[in-house]
């Protein structure tokens, strides 16, 4: 890998310079408290010292509403409509960022190429950052929290300027077109660079082991947590809107009033909602809140066989962000035992049946 | 259908017609008319008739009176499908927020000892006399949502209903959540979307004047739980929430269990 120093001075004529290889988009300050990825004009607003934007970087590939394609029912014809994207910079994301966008790829590209989102991932610059973390983070029990690829230039902070690793083809012409801007790395550099990682190390709230928490979840379904902590959901679908690899999408026909033509589109979905389970008969595979609430816990914690990762990258947004204060991190500590130790683990009579054939409590009669 | 046209038919009883305004001066409107016939609609077309029979009708309005109870029972009867319109019609509106008073109580506030000509009655949803097939929320209504309706019964399918809040809409949009960051007692995770979250994009927090979720999946109680800890007294979430679903049969309980559960 290559490696190159930007000194701070330099740091707004880089950004600037990156205006020429498409629209630059950076974290900015939105509103008191929360950032967000934005088009950037003045490069002077971006933001080097955020915590985590309340948009995932995803919304830029897996648009949050997207139009699908155009249809006539009496030519029985589609017509896809792809957009024609313009090249753009994605400036600033964080380790867990980009690994959300690893893990999108493998759903999205890998096997089965969702055409709009290819389409903008090819068109999309990634430049890292690296991150002080706050007490919501916990990217390094995920081993998130240092990416070796899925950049083309990342930026790790040193007192003096930026200690720039190289990914790609396109960050070397990035670097090369802007040489004037970089010098050579140092051993200071290097030192820098190693006690900014250690005391980064340190700062992380949590060190433990969550090697068997896929399993534990799996075998920990009578857990009192679930009951609980599901009551306090409100079930608004904050932690999959904010989350970098939640990638569930639903689809709905609009046609127009000419009893003929119309189009589809896709939005973001979320498994919190009740029509995410429901299927056709009006039945529905996770009737109850409570089972919509383990399904994500389920789901975020399950194994990506391509990254031999979790799908959940540590980032913290779907805590930072639940107006019901629920705590994703500490529910997952209390099922490892780390909380609150358990052992033996009660266990009903009963062999638990699940899904909506056997629900005794599924309320409403159009559930 | 007549002539291989749509007849259709917009009705209001007590509201402000916002409604049928919205929806008369949307352009879109025009290219209905070569595939609909408008029966009744006073506000665009003078030779309307409430008698004739009509494949969908649009109703706004709340039932707040002996003569709009009769009217709704015989669009029903005309109707192929009844549509309601607006926060009146399909939750009673603004006008119900009161009906824990008595109707008298109410009448002398607004009315003193004037007389008029109709029988009144206590503000209620169309769905509370006659069989409701679709409804298009919101005070007022979305003209997508209007226009998502009609179309899809034009190509002879049936639109879906939203089960969803507005805070997933408020996220698609990107906008900060005032409920979170300024401790708003926003109505956005009990509300239905599909206003792409207008109000808390202006920082406004949610008064959810589209209505609860169906289907029992508006958390009142979690959400009151919330707002308790953010310090508001259990009349003040009951007076907000009540505000759009003063009929909702699970607002009341919901809070009650909170309430009870203590601290």
């Amino acid at each position: 890998m290559r490696y190159v120093k930007l000194p701070k001075e330099n740091t707004y004529m880089f950004l600037e310079r990156l205006k020429d290889w498409g629209d630059l988009y950076a974290p900015v300050k939105i509103s008191e408290k929360f950032y967000d990825f934005r088009e950037v004009d003045d490069v002077r607003d971006v933001e080097f010292h955020y915590n985590r934007t309340i948009m995932p970087p995803k919304k830029f590939f897996f648009l949050p509403r997207e139009k699908l394609f155009e249809f006539s029912i009496s030519k029985a014809e589609y017509r896809e409509t792809i957009e024609d994207v313009k090249p753009f910079v994605l400036f600033g994301l964080h380790a867990c960022d980009i690994f959300g966008l690893k893990i999108l790829d493998t759903v999205y590209l890998d096997e089965f190429p969702d055409k709009y989102y290819k389409v903008r991932r090819e068109k999309g610059i990634i430049i890292g950052i690296s991150c002080m973390p706050d007490e919501y983070c916990f990217c390094n029990l995920r081993e998130t929290d240092f990416a070796d690829d899925g950049f083309d230039l990342f930026l790790h902070e040193l007192p003096d300027g930026w200690l720039v690793r190289v990914g790609t083809p396109v960050g070397h012409r990035i670097v090369d077109k802007n040489i004037k801007l970089f010098e050579e790395v140092t051993t200071e550099d290097i030192c820098a660079f190693r006690s900014f990682e250690n005391k980064r190390e340190k700062a992380f709230k949590y060190h433990e082991d969550w090697g068997n928490l896929r399993y534990l979840l799996e075998l920990e379904m009578e857990h009192p947590m679930w009951e609980e902590q599901a009551n306090l959901c409100l079930a608004c679908g904050n932690c999959n809107t904010t989350c970098p690899t939640c990638r569930c999408y639903e689809v709905r026909d609009v046609p127009n009033l000419d009893g003929d033509t119309g189009y589809r589109e896709r939005r973001w979905d979320s498994c919190q909602l009740r029509s995410h389970g429901l299927v056709a008969g009006n039945h529905n595979f996770r009737p109850t809140k409570k089972d919509r609430f383990m399904n994500r816990y389920l789901c975020k914690n399950s194994y990506n066989e391509t990254l031999g990762l979790s799908f959940c990258v540590g980032c913290g947004r779907c805590t930072y962000f639940c107006p019901a204060g629920i705590s994703f991190v500490e529910n997952l500590r209390r099922i490892l035992g780390t909380k609150e130790p358990k052992c033996p683990p009660e266990i009903s009579e009963e062999i638990p049946k699940r899904g909506f054939a056997y629900t005794a409590d599924a309320r409403g009669e159009d559930l | 259908m007549e002539n291989g046209k749509v007849r259709v038919g917009f009705y209001a009883l007590t509201s402000c017609y916002g409604c049928q305004l919205q929806f008369a001066m949307m352009d879109e409107i025009i290219q209905l008319l070569d595939k609909a016939s408008i029966e009744c609609w006073f506000m665009v077309e003078r030779d309307s008739d409430e008698d004739r029979e009509v494949d969908i009708a649009f109703i706004e309005g709340s039932i707040s009176t002996e003569e709009e109870a009769e009217l709704v029972k015989k669009i029903r009867e005309k109707a192929k499908i009844v549509v309601a319109v607006g926060a009146c019609a399909t939750q009673g509106g603004v006008q119900s927020w009161g009906n824990d008073r008595k109707l008298e109580e109410l009448w002398k506030t607004v009315y003193g000892d004037a007389k008029v000509k109709f029988q009144p009655k206590m503000a209620e949803p169309v769905e509370n006399y006659i069989k409701v097939d679709y409804r298009l929320y919101g005070c007022p209504p979305e003209k997508k949502d209007f226009l998502y309706a009609l179309g899809t019964f034009l190509v002879g399918s049936w639109p879906e209903d939203i089960d969803y809040p507005v805070c997933v809409e408020c996220r698609l949009k990107g906008y900060p959540c005032v409920l979170i960051e300024k401790g708003e007692p926003c109505l956005g995770p009990i509300t239905r979307a599909g206003c792409d979250a207008r109000c808390p994009g202006y920082g406004i927090a949610c008064i959810g004047c589209r209505g609860a979720i169906g289907y029992d999946v508006a958390w009142f109680d979690s959400l009151a739980r919330v707002f308790r800890e953010k310090g508001l007294t259990k009349e003040e979430i009951l007076e907000r929430m009540r505000i759009f679903n003063a009929h909702n049969p699970r607002l009341e309980e919901m809070i009650d269990k909170i309430f009870e559960e203590g601290e």
